[in-house]
């Protein structure tokens, strides 16, 4: 009893799970025990036992009667006991509870047995956050715990980005015999941030809706600039080294030179993050959000730092708003909201879409002279109309659309030319689309970053971008941004 | 193109669901356990060779498909089948005249055999080979072979002490009587 009461208490104070306290609170666990039922053990030794005495009665032999009295003995020991509740307190610690993405984590998980009955046979299986993928050991454990003794078991995962949180660990218990078993589960809260840094990316070419802020795209405005946009008459006021003096000379008339006004602009990053969009080339390949989120926090920082304002938005069932704004602290909630919102999780959202709904929020939030960077896979239907929408309402679009489609089967190359055929049909709508390779990103930032080079995946994703010989793809985000820069005049 | 909810990042509903079959996973039952079940079936064969060498060949069937059932196929049922055709090769060890002290070892080292091979299955199904299982398995075994142990002792005791010259039958009734009142108290 005393146990339980210890239990109890170590149970109230898990209702404050702050991340720097929950090392010292770690035996703290709720424990939730299911009904006890029958394995199906055993059933069926006694009779066996009875068949092998009736034999040795009609042999009038000793042997199988005694046989099968010890047969009768193992079916004893089968009801002997119920199959006893985990009372096991369970403390989880990661080996980094902020790490940054692609780390291997080590979590060691410790458990004691806090009741006072033996648990001669508890098997742990540990809910591990569904993004994170356990890259040594699995995360279960099976064991046997006198009362009071503790064991320890430990895995790596591979830290993705985002928040994740530790579900219910599962411990089943048998009895001795093994005929019955029992599920216990265990709430223990660890959490752990994994929070990319955001690596500038180069400029992004914006289209010309600006605010009436200074900044650095150029606008079809005359004013004061660095480059030549017109001349005009000379008007009482203008300022002495803006006059063009060689039309003076030559002509005698007084006119004006105006410079192309460069101006700041305000963009909102939109991120498809429907379930559609949870899409990717391989099973164990990242998915279309995470390069959508990689490469939007490119351009996020980027962008701040050339001067404009930036927001973030998502395409989903969550609702995610970062109104655009400027300066060191909007920096860092961009960071965060890229990283962690739950609208951005690595795993899609349970939650129902209602696409009208969103599209009315949206344009509510919008400001009038927001443009649209729209980070899609474009693997369905509904996400170029979204973009054509947003563009019919006067906010100039970009779509930058990471290509997930592979062409290693029938349908994957059907849909690859699917999502070609819309990308085209927004070009032609006048839309600006940018696509770029994640798998060739992800392939040449291990290489720079590990200085490791994993020879098979890198060359086959190599094999992969040049075989396809498309347009557009191959190219990692930079690369395809600076392409299109070339390309585009403002 | 893969639609990923089907594939390594399930959907939040998905993440308390079971998944005691992944393929990710070595569902394979832990090395200690299958290693336990061998010894056993082997001192299970040794002890009826000793007592009867045909019946002898009949048990070493049965611990043969024990093992298959543990190592290649993983299937519980296949188990049961090895442990029937051991139980019937101990009672033809008995048809034979065997003396019942070899046949009591056959017996525990027969159960204990089956109950470690199944115990494996089940662990491997749960936890997988590679997660630590030695001390479950450990426990598990030697539990199994303490209650026969026991029973072998209280079995044989009574056989010495009372059977000394009473026809089989009055051990059989003995042997009844025992369980009915073991039921009683149940």
């Amino acid at each position: 009893m005393t146990a339980e009461g210890r239990a109890v208490t170590s149970g109230g104070d898990d209702d404050e799970p702050t991340a720097g306290e929950r090392a010292d609170d770690g035996s703290a666990s709720d424990r939730r025990p299911l009904r006890a039922f029958d394995t199906g053990r055993w059933v069926g030794v006694v009779g066996v036992a009875l068949v092998l005495v009736g034999v040795g009665v009609v042999l009038r032999q000793p042997g199988p009667v005694l046989a099968g009295a010890v047969g009768v003995g193992y079916g004893l020991y089968a009801r002997a006991d119920d199959a006893p509740e985990a009372t096991v307190a369970v403390e989880r610690t990661p080996s980094d509870e902020s790490p940054d993405p692609g780390d291997a984590v080590t979590v060691t998980v410790r458990v004691e047995n806090v009741g006072d009955a033996t648990l001669p046979d508890l098997r742990l299986v540990d809910g591990v956050p569904p993004a994170l993928e356990v890259v040594d050991g699995p995360a279960r454990f099976a064991t046997a715990l006198g009362p009071g003794a503790v064991a320890t078991f430990s895995y790596a995962v591979r830290a993705t980005r985002g928040a994740h949180e530790w579900g219910t660990l599962r411990a089943v218990a048998r009895n001795r015999s093994g005929s019955r078993e029992r599920e216990t589960r265990v709430e223990v809260g660890t959490r752990l941030v994994c929070t990319p840094s955001l690596d500038a990316g180069g400029d992004l070419p914006l289209r010309g809706l600006t605010t009436r802020y200074h900044g650095r795209v150029p606008t079809d405005v005359g004013g004061s600039g660095v480059e030549f946009y017109a001349t005009r008459e000379y008007r009482r006021g203008d300022p002495l080294k803006r006059i063009d003096w060689n039309r003076r000379a030559r002509t005698g008339e007084l006119a004006t030179l105006e410079l192309r006004e460069e101006r700041a602009a305000t963009v909102v990053l939109l991120v498809d993050a429907r379930e559609a969009a949870y899409v990717a080339p391989e099973p164990d390949a990242d998915t279309a959000v995470e390069a959508s989120v990689d490469a939007a926090g490119q351009a996020f920082s980027a962008l701040l730092a050339a001067g404009d304002r930036v927001g973030i938005a998502t395409l989903g069932p969550h609702d995610c708003w970062l109104p655009p704004g400027t300066g060191t602290e909007h920096a860092v909630r961009g960071r965060e909201t890229l990283a962690t919102d739950p609208a951005l999780a690595p795993t899609p959202s349970d939650e129902g879409f209602y696409p009208s709904l969103w599209f009315r929020r949206f344009r509510r939030r919008l400001p009038a002279d927001a443009q649209v960077l729209f980070f899609s896979p474009l693997v369905d239907r509904y996400a170029p109309t979204i973009a054509r929408r947003i563009d019919a309402y006067g906010h100039l679009v970009t779509v930058l659309s990471p290509d997930v489609t592979g062409s290693d089967s029938v349908g994957r190359r059907l849909a690859g030319f699917e999502r070609r055929r819309r990308l085209r049909r927004l070009r032609g709508a006048g839309i600006r689309t940018i696509e770029w390779d994640p798998g060739r990103e992800v392939a040449g930032q291990r290489e720079t970053e590990r200085g490791e080079a994993d020879p098979g995946e890198n060359g086959r994703k190599r094999g992969d971008g040049d075989g396809t010989g498309r347009e557009g793809t191959g190219r990692s985000f930079p690369v395809a941004v600076a392409h299109a820069t070339g390309r585009w005049s403002p | 193109m893969v639609a990923v909810t089907g594939g390594r990042v399930p959907t939040r509903s998905d993440a308390s669901a079971r998944d005691d079959r992944s393929p990710e996973r070595d569902t394979r039952p832990p090395t200690e356990a299958v290693v336990v079940s061998v010894v056993a079936g082997a001192v299970a064969v040794g002890a009826a060779l000793i007592a009867a060498p045909l019946a002898g060949a009949v048990v070493g069937l049965g611990v043969a498909v024990i093992a298959v059932g543990t190592t290649l196929l993983a299937s519980e049922r296949v188990l049961l089948w090895g442990a029937g055709i051991g139980v019937v090769g101990l009672a033809a060890a008995g048809y034979t005249g065997a003396p019942p002290e070899p046949l009591l070892v056959v017996a525990v080292a027969l159960a204990v055999a089956w109950d470690a091979a199944d115990h494996g299955l089940s662990l491997g199904r749960h936890v997988g080979r590679g997660a630590g299982a030695r001390r479950n398995v450990a426990v598990h075994a030697g539990s199994a072979a303490l209650v026969g142990v026991v029973a072998v002792g209280v079995v044989y005791l009574v056989y010495a002490l009372a059977a000394g010259g009473q026809p089989v039958t009055a051990l059989a009734l003995l042997l009844l009587g025992a369980i009915a009142l073991a039921s009683a108290f149940k």
